[in-house]
């Protein structure tokens, strides 16, 4: 057939060029295999170990359905599932889906209004031939960054005792769109007690003044985990035809006209910022101690 | 079977419904072809799983399954939007469809987006077939007039184009009975700013994660081909006019009043209100990018002070001043 011709001849093709190029064996990852993730639910490894999960393996489907549905959602939070299976120590995750609830910081279990929703959802998807099972739960936090919020905090440990294997994945929409690259985190949370013997380096964000305090209280007691992309070999093929199409596109976006709001919102936070800190130094000149440069001519006089 | 569409309708068309298709028909292939290694399972794993293939899926190397599902959206006026997608169950030896299937989801999908109604419907494989006139026939008791949209997921490597049709359904007569047949339309594709940053960072499966350095690269190397590919399309329109004056290609002249309608354009960025707004943007990115340099600036200061604390503040306290600067 002439299709078998034509793969075969982009197989060839594919093991010449770059690495980059999944080759059609690596579509592996789409099959559900239900007996070793039955297995695997029984034998509960990650119950043991609170570190157990370090990966995680998004397809591009769903990161595509996660942002688009995060940036619908304006400057309010939304809320989803995903779906997926476990290998390992990674967690993947094929497909996402968003819920019909309206995502309020202050609301502990948004998730239970749904629950109609969701079962309805995975039952319909089995039927059509999707067998995974709900992994995780993404929201997001438009504008302040991707970390786990207090009220996230325990809504995912609640989910870790109950749902497991479960994680957390946290999308920012509006800032992805300003930087141009997509902002996200997984995450996920220790048990009760749990000190972590080391301390993880992660990468410094900047998080909106009235938003701090509660991610300095809960920042200790989750871990992020390293995500990574995937893709089948004919998604590859689209989206690099697609990009023959939508190149316009990308020269004509500006986030300067996009999200001029959110960076006037920032700058604002930022002159906030700026104030506390140099409250917070005048205090320190006054006080016993200190290391600031203005005390050592106070103390040279004083001789 | 398949002529320019007359309808007038413009079709607007969202990477997430090709994604989600494609996903859709590489399961159900993967479901089939397993590897090798699990044979002895393939007897359990293909009596679980509910797919649209007649053959059963006893052999590895088939005929690849078709796939089939609705495709939902928004029309405004005479442009019609595709946003998303969902797959539905048929049978196309017994042709018939999952209704109840097909209620219960739209039922889901609305209380997510409620604006989003059924446009039409997918398919994948090579051609519009006669059989899938009836599937478009069953599905229009819920549109009176749906798109069909098909994907042809063999992998031709000589490919330019997307290998995506979308047909509307028209009443010709043909031999003095009135059919409905498939007719071709064109389609353009649009994104919204999150969506083509989430496909090109996934294109291009970009690094995530890692220092700003490697990310600004990243971002900067699809800004340059973005250029090359419009200086490159340039350049073909230029060759093309110049063939065209020589004689060597026949003169198009709606081809050449397009050409002259694009051109008459450019001067329009030249105008005095134009350059205020961009000196103005100018000068507003010159400035936050000032003050980020600033506060860089004073954070290092600050820690240049703390090391010279630390490292000559000790010999002061326990008398006479050390000889610094």
């Amino acid at each position: 057939m002439d299709s078998t011709i034509a793969q075969k001849t982009w197989e060839l093709e594919n093991n010449i060029l770059a690495v980059e190029a999944p080759d059609p064996s690596s579509d592996f990852i789409f099959y559900y295999d239900e007996v070793a993730q039955a297995m695997s639910l029984k034998a509960k490894p990650w119950a043991n170990d609170p570190h157990f999960f370090k990966r995680v393996k998004i397809s591009a489907l769903a990161l595509l359905k996660m942002v688009i549905h995060a940036r619908s959602g304006g400057t309010i939070e939304v809320m989803g599932l995903m779906i997926g299976k476990t290998d390992g120590d990674a967690i993947i995750v094929m497909d996402a889906f968003a819920l019909p609830v309206e995502g309020t910081e202050t609301r502990v279990n948004a998730q239970a209004d749904a629950y109609e929703y969701m079962v309805d959802y995975s039952q319909t998807n089995k039927q059509a031939g999707r067998l995974e099972n709900v992994v995780g739960w993404y929201h997001s936090h438009p504008g302040y960054g991707c970390w786990l919020s207090g009220i996230d905090v325990s809504t995912q440990m609640l989910n870790q005792q109950f749902q497991e294997p479960f994680l957390a994945v946290v999308i920012d929409p509006t800032r992805t769109v300003s930087s141009g690259k997509v902002d996200i985190g997984a995450f996920r949370t220790y048990p009760e007690g749990y000190k972590p013997t080391d301390d993880p380096i992660s990468e410094y964000q900047t998080i909106p003044l009235n938003k701090i305090e509660d991610f300095g209280v809960h920042c200790k007691q989750y871990y992020a985990l390293n995500i990574s992309y995937f893709k089948s070999s004919l998604d590859c093929h689209l989206l690099d035809l697609l990009w023959n199409k939508y190149w316009v596109n990308t020269l004509s976006s500006s986030p300067l006209l996009g999200n001029g709001d959110y960076v006037a919102g920032q700058l604002s936070d930022l002159a906030e910022k700026l104030e506390q800190a140099e409250n917070h130094l005048t205090h320190s000149r006054i006080g016993p101690l200190g290391t600031s440069r203005k005390k050592i001519p106070g103390r040279i006089t004083s001789w | 079977m398949a002529s320019s569409s007359s309808s007038g309708l413009t079709f607007k068309l969202h990477p997430l419904v090709i994604v989600n298709i494609s996903d859709h028909y590489t399961r159900v292939k993967s479901q089939l072809n397993l590897p090798p290694s699990l044979t002895s399972t393939s007897s359990a794993a293909t009596s679980n799983n509910n797919n649209n293939n007649s053959n059963g899926g006893e052999n590895n190397q088939q005929k690849p399954p078709r796939v089939y599902g609705c495709v939902i959206g928004v029309q405004r006026g005479r442009t019609v939007e595709i946003f998303n997608s969902f797959e539905l169950i048929y049978d196309p030896s017994t042709r018939s469809l999952d209704r109840s299937f097909l209620e219960k989801k739209q039922e889901l999908y609305k209380k997510v987006f409620p604006h989003f109604y059924v446009l039409g419907w997918y398919s994948t494989g090579s051609n519009a077939q006669e059989s899938d006139m009836h599937f478009h026939k069953a599905l229009m008791d819920i549109n009176e007039s749906p798109l069909y949209v098909l994907l042809n997921p063999a992998i031709n490597p000589a490919q330019k184009d997307l290998p995506v049709t979308i047909y509307e359904s028209e009443l010709h007569v043909i031999d003095g009975v009135p059919q409905l047949i498939f007719v071709r339309s064109s389609y353009t594709i649009e994104t919204v700013e999150a969506e083509r940053i989430s496909v090109d960072h996934v294109a291009h499966l970009k690094p995530s994660g890692g220092s700003a350095a490697t990310q600004l690269a990243a971002q900067l190397t699809g800004i340059h081909s973005a250029i090359k590919m419009l200086n490159s399309r340039i350049r073909v329109v230029h060759q093309y006019l110049v063939g065209m004056q020589k004689g060597d290609i026949p003169c198009e002249s709606s081809l050449l009043r397009q050409v002259s309608s694009l051109l008459r354009r450019l001067p329009a960025i030249e105008s005095e209100k134009f350059q205020d707004d961009l000196l103005m943007e100018y000068k507003d990115t010159l400035l936050i990018t000032y003050l980020a340099m600033f506060t860089n600036c004073s954070s290092t200061m600050n820690e240049l002070v703390d090391k010279f604390n630390t490292a000559y503040d000790r010999h002061s306290r326990r008398g006479g001043r050390t000889a610094f600067i």
